[in-house]
């Protein structure tokens, strides 16, 4: 007599390339990753409708100023006069650097100035206002 | 019979995978929570160049266009008052006439920040490549 025994499939699910996967993962997320430097000041960027999206996030030195005139670079408050000297070693650093004002909406124009005359006097030119698209 | 017990079982090279992709999900969990895609966002704008000595450069009236802003929010183009939303149009209706007009921006110092972004924003918006930024009531 024969007895008819069925064959179960082992249940497989093929694992070998997973890691492959999870790799390919790690180094896009590796190469995306910017860390952040600094964490800034509580500001209300303004809105405007002309915003553009900035690429070259690596080349970005963020500077915050909030409601109150405060300047915020790299978390510390400092003065005009010690932005030029942060910012004319951050330029020897990287001749491409492009300086983020991210300024308080309601700030009085006058520390704005105050910023960009320190950046020209570290001769860091090219600035971007930080703003929000809308408006 | 000393012989046939010499003949080894070779025991084949593995290296244990299994825990491969552990190891490297782990590793994209931690880039996955450290990664800010924080697109940064906003109007570029380069400043001129500082000299020792200033240089004058003349420009002709005709080709400058003075935006004023006043420390009550008020605008005016070359000392005419108009609204906020019409900034853009005549603007726009200038350069068309002129595309050489050179526009400079000047914010009274005690004026919010968001008056001189919307003015910049109007010209960026109208087509102004040509723009420059100052300041109203003196320095410091």
């Amino acid at each position: 007599m024969r007895i008819k025994r069925k064959m179960v499939p082992k249940a497989r699910i093929p694992t070998a390339s997973m890691s492959d996967i999870a790799f390919l993962l790690i180094i896009f997320f590796m190469t995306v990753t910017v860390f952040r430097k600094a964490k800034g000041l509580p500001v209300q960027i303004p809105f405007a409708k002309t915003t553009e999206r900035i690429l070259k996030q690596r080349d970005l030195a963020h500077i915050w100023i909030s409601k109150d005139g405060k300047v915020s670079v790299d978390d510390n408050i400092v003065s005009p006069k010690k932005v030029t000297l942060i910012f004319r070693t951050k330029i020897a650093e990287n001749p491409s650097l492009i300086t983020s004002i991210k300024a308080d909406k309601d700030v009085p124009y006058r520390y704005v100035h105050e910023v960009m005359e320190a950046l020209r006097e570290a001769n860091a030119l090219r600035v971007v206002f930080a703003t929000k698209r809308g408006g | 019979m000393a012989l046939f017990r010499k003949v080894q079982l070779e025991e084949e090279a593995e290296i244990p995978t299994a825990s491969m992709a552990d190891i490297a999900f782990l590793l994209i969990i931690f880039f996955m929570t450290t990664t800010n895609f924080a697109r940064e966002k906003g109007l570029k704008f380069v400043l001129p160049e500082k000299k020792d000595q200033p240089q004058e450069i003349k420009i002709k009236s005709e080709n400058l266009l003075k935006i004023s802003i006043n420390d009550r929010g008020e605008v005016f183009l070359n000392d005419e008052e108009v609204r906020w939303e019409n900034v853009e149009r005549e603007v726009r209706l200038r350069l068309e006439k002129n595309p050489n007009l050179i526009i400079l921006i000047r914010t009274h110092r005690d004026a919010p920040y968001d008056y001189m972004i919307r003015a910049f924003d109007a010209v960026k918006a109208a087509g102004g490549k040509r723009v420059g930024l100052g300041i109203i009531g003196g320095e410091g």
